[in-house]
């Protein structure tokens, strides 16, 4: 049982030597005028200059240049500075980069104070210079106050196994895997289907350069498979989580595939027809049917068939073609392996339009545009395309469906919240099959009912272009005036109609008699309720995941050690999810690369001697082993007292605001440093600087 | 030079700040009278954390969080929790409880900041400083204020 001495001994190890005498180093930047045109950069220091503890206080054209970062150093080498402020551009561009230079001189990083004066003073303050100058040298002032009680911090330094999991065996989790395992780290990917490949495995040609998704597919598959440090689990998920970055203990369970893999391919064959189940096939969205011992696709990885454990009734007709090899109980196993990062991939499901929804559901003409993926594909080179037995002719496709939806005109889904995004990748997919349609069945009439096109990539213009010289009329209408689909007149030669108040005719009402009615559903991120839960990840309003910054930290969540990757984060083509599943193995390989992990020490950090063992921080914690009371001996009484551990913490700061006793504090961010900041900003300014 | 009112705005970086800082890209002009603070989460600040920066001569404080975005599990029900118990504390001192808001504002919200800046702004005008409030009202209960210090 450890002593509280002990514990103070190695807090006081990491703070500031007792009594050191505080030189802080000011400097006010005049951002080649983009401040100094609207703040008097000069005013602000010399004002400053005449503050306790400032010992200088100075301008320069660009702090971020070579000289401005050099009169800092040389500051804290020939001067003693030991706290740096700077007022510049936002933290954003350059904290880390002021951090860098503090460090350069032998200063602590974290003795360093970054204070905006660019984005939230110049450059909102129009042209009161007189306000925005007063509003620097207050900013700058809190600044100060605030390095008056900066103490020196370390990064928390953790070991790192070098293992990584990829959850989700889509394109971008098999890119991620494949990237990570390039720059020698293990990988272990977890898929929870029977086969690899998620939605592109669904797709036929694919925009923007008509490459055949599963060949592509396949390439990168085989190379995943063959490469020495991946491991992959089919029909695994995760089922808990411990433990932090550098060290996550995940639990896997893995259900049985039931069919072995060297199960021969005639064998195979014979068993999958002899299966006296038929479901609808997932693959084809349900345009076909499936047996219970089954393939995804033909070609599909991995080879070997697999038995649907939900829709196999156990009867055996499998087993009487060749029973070695099948085993008909699914005898799921839950292991445990140890990784230092988790990429996330779990990929999108289109979205379900709701029933009666353009005539879905309600009549058999309205499909799908992924569904009319599989119908062409599965039409392979007949010459004419036929729908429900019947020849088709004429097609509508009806663009932002379950997207870009407007609360009050549009059903919410369950959650309450309705689809305000655009799914990015529909308007582009469904030109690209508009063009398919009018090349392959020159007969058909292609009918283009959008709000808006947004055909955003480079080359998909293209499939605009093109789609209008192919004679794809266009219609359009508005969101709040959506199209109708319904029975058409008994004796018309079409079953249904689409009528569209049409705005390229200035709002003529046109009624399109159709044989076939394309819905071009948006995405919607997987249900992954539990996954969010065990990673403590979060999901945004529109429930994709949530990356920490869009620009500054993309693919990064908020939990270290935890990236995402592809259409999990939210609506993406095939290049932007291996783009995103590339930035997320190149995280992971940063991370893990240098066999320690290092982290902001922005955690919560106890004051054993004011604790009291209450214990409201740990009630008010929503981290698991973030915080914790333990007991101690205090002359040889035994007492409780909290104990961060740092790696779990994230520094939310909600123990801070719940321990009655002042005893818990963020480093970095300690109420004491805020109410000094506070202190600083409404406090009167000397007559001298008033009038500035 | 005549006082202006004091606006502290507590900013997330997850979302008030990185809001702040879109407004600066597209030189949205509001009041000077305005002093961000960037914080991890305001679940960090307790109920006396305010009355004090009330106390101290702040006239408005707006928290501007990141709401369901929060990046912190907990924390903005939590930093809601206690501002909804600095409400009734504020009015046990006289101070109008219009001085302080909770408001989400995310990265790109720059037409919600500029909203929240400008009514704040407004309001204080016609409010007056906060120290006049203050000490226009019986004894406030500085124990409580600065049982922390
Ligand atoms: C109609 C349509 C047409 C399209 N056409 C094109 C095109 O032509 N060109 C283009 O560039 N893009 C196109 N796209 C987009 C493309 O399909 C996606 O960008 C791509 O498939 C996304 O891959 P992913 O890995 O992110 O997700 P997914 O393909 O969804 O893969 C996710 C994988 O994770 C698995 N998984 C989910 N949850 C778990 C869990 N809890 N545990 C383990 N595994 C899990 C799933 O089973 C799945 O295998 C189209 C999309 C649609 C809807
Ligand atoms: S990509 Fe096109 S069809 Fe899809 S939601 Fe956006 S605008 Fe609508």
């Amino acid at each position: 049982m450890p002593e509280t001495s002990e514990i103070r001994r190695q807090k006081d190890s990491q703070s500031n030597p007792q009594g050191e005498e505080i030189r802080i180093g000011v400097y006010t930047c005049h951002c080649g005028g983009n401040i100094s045109d609207v703040v008097r950069c000069e005013k602000v220091a010399k004002v400053l200059s005449e503050m306790p503890n400032v010992v200088v206080s100075r301008t320069h054209m660009a702090m971020c240049s070579d000289a401005g970062q050099a009169m800092v150093e040389e500051d804290i080498r020939e001067r003693g500075v030991n706290r740096v402020v700077i007022g510049a551009c936002a933290p954003s561009l350059h904290e880390q980069t002021f951090r860098r230079t503090v460090a350069r001189a032998g200063l602590n990083p974290y003795l360093y104070y970054h204070v905006c004066l660019r984005e939230q003073d110049s450059w909102v303050s129009g042209g009161d210079c007189e306000g925005a100058t007063e509003k620097a040298i207050r900013l700058m002032a809190a600044g100060i106050a605030k390095a008056r009680h900066l103490k020196a911090l370390d990064p928390i330094r953790l070991d790192a196994k070098q293992r990584a999991l990829v959850i989700g065996g889509g394109v971008a989790g098999l890119r991620s895997a494949w990237d990570i395992a390039r720059r020698g780290i293990q990988v272990t990917l977890i898929e929870k289907s029977p086969f690899l490949g998620g939605r592109m495995a669904q797709l036929e040609t694919t925009f923007p350069a008509g490459e055949t998704a599963r060949e592509l597919l396949h390439d990168l598959i085989e190379r995943v498979l063959a490469h020495p440090n991946v491991t992959v689990h089919t029909r695994a998920e995760l089922v808990g989580v411990r433990g932090y970055v550098g060290d996550f203990h995940v639990q896997i369970r893995r259900q049985s595939r039931g069919v072995s893999d060297d199960f021969a391919q005639a064998q195979a064959e014979a068993a999958i027809a002899a299966c006296p189940v038929e479901v609808p096939d997932e693959f084809n969205y349900g345009l076909t049917t499936r047996k219970a011992i089954y393939r995804a696709y033909p070609g599909c990885t991995p080879a070997t068939p697999a038995i649907d454990w939900e829709n196999c009734t156990l009867c055996g007709k499998c087993l009487q073609v060749n029973g070695q090899g099948i085993d008909l109980e699914n005898k799921p196993e839950t292991f445990e392996i140890n990784v230092g990062a988790v990429v996330v991939a779990t990929g999108f499901r289109p979205y379900e339009p709701r029933q009666g929804e353009y005539g879905y559901g309600e009549f058999p003409e309205v499909v799908t545009l992924p569904q009319l993926i599989r119908l062409l594909a599965l039409a392979g080179e007949s010459e004419g395309l036929e729908w429900n037995g019947h020849p088709v002719r004429n097609i509508a496709m009806i663009h932002c469906v379950g997207s870009r939806q407007i609360e009050g005109i549009h059903e919410p889904q369950p959650d309450g919240q309705v689809n305000d995004y655009c799914s990015r990748v529909c308007c582009t997919a469904t030109l690209h099959l508009a063009n398919e349609l009018r090349g392959r069945f020159p007969n058909v009439n292609v009918f283009d009912v959008y709000q808006d096109i947004r055909t955003y990539g480079r080359g998909h213009e293209d499939y605009y272009t093109q789609a209008s010289a192919n004679m794809v009329r266009f219609l359009r209408f508005h969101a709040e005036e959506p199209p109708e689909v319904v029975p058409a007149p008994d004796g018309d030669s079409c079953p249904v109609l689409v009528k569209i108040k049409d705005y390229l005719t200035w709002g003529e009402e046109i009624e399109v008699p159709v044989d076939l009615v394309v819905l071009a559903v948006g995405i919607m991120p997987r249900p992954i309720d539990d996954l969010i839960k065990m990673l403590k990840i979060s999901p945004g309003t529109d429930r994709f995941l949530l990356e920490v910054h869009p620009k500054l930290r993309p693919v990064e969540t908020a939990v270290p050690g935890i990236v995402l990757a592809g259409t999990a984060q939210g609506p993406m083509n095939i290049q932007e999810s291996c783009a995103a599943a590339s930035a997320a193995a190149a995280k992971v390989a940063v991370l893990l690369g240098q066999g320690l992990v290092e982290l902001e020490p922005f955690v919560a950090r106890v004051d054993p001697e004011r604790c009291r063992g209450s214990g409201q921080c740990v009630e008010v914690c929503c981290y698991e082993d973030a915080i914790s009371l333990q007991t101690f001996s205090v002359n040889g009484r035994e007492v409780q007292r909290a104990v961060v551990t740092p790696a779990n913490c994230t520094g939310c700061g909600a123990c801070v605001s719940a321990c009655p006793n002042r005893a818990i504090d963020v480093q970095g961010w300690t109420l004491e440093q805020y109410e000094a900041m506070v202190d600083a900003i409404a406090a009167d300014l000397p007559a001298s600087e008033v009038g500035v | 030079m005549a006082e202006k009112p004091k606006i502290l705005i507590l900013a997330t970086l997850s979302g008030g700040y990185a809001g702040a800082n879109s407004v600066g890209q597209l030189r949205k002009d509001y009041p000077t009278n305005t002093y961000i603070l960037p914080v991890l989460c305001p679940c960090l600040f307790p109920e006396d954390f305010y009355l004090r920066a009330f106390e101290r001569g702040i006239d408005g404080i707006l928290v501007m969080y990141s709401g369901t975005d929060s990046p912190y599990k907990g924390g903005p029900e939590r930093a809601a929790e206690i501002i909804n118990r600095v409400y009734p504390m504020m009015k046990e001192r006289g101070i109008d409880t219009r001085r302080l808001r909770l408001v989400a504002i995310c990265t790109v919200c720059t037409g919600p900041f500029l909203k929240e800046v400008n009514e704040m702004n407004d309001l204080l005008q016609e409010l007056g400083p906060v120290r006049r409030e203050r000490s226009s009202t019986a004894t406030p209960q500085p124990q409580t204020v600065q049982s922390r210090e």
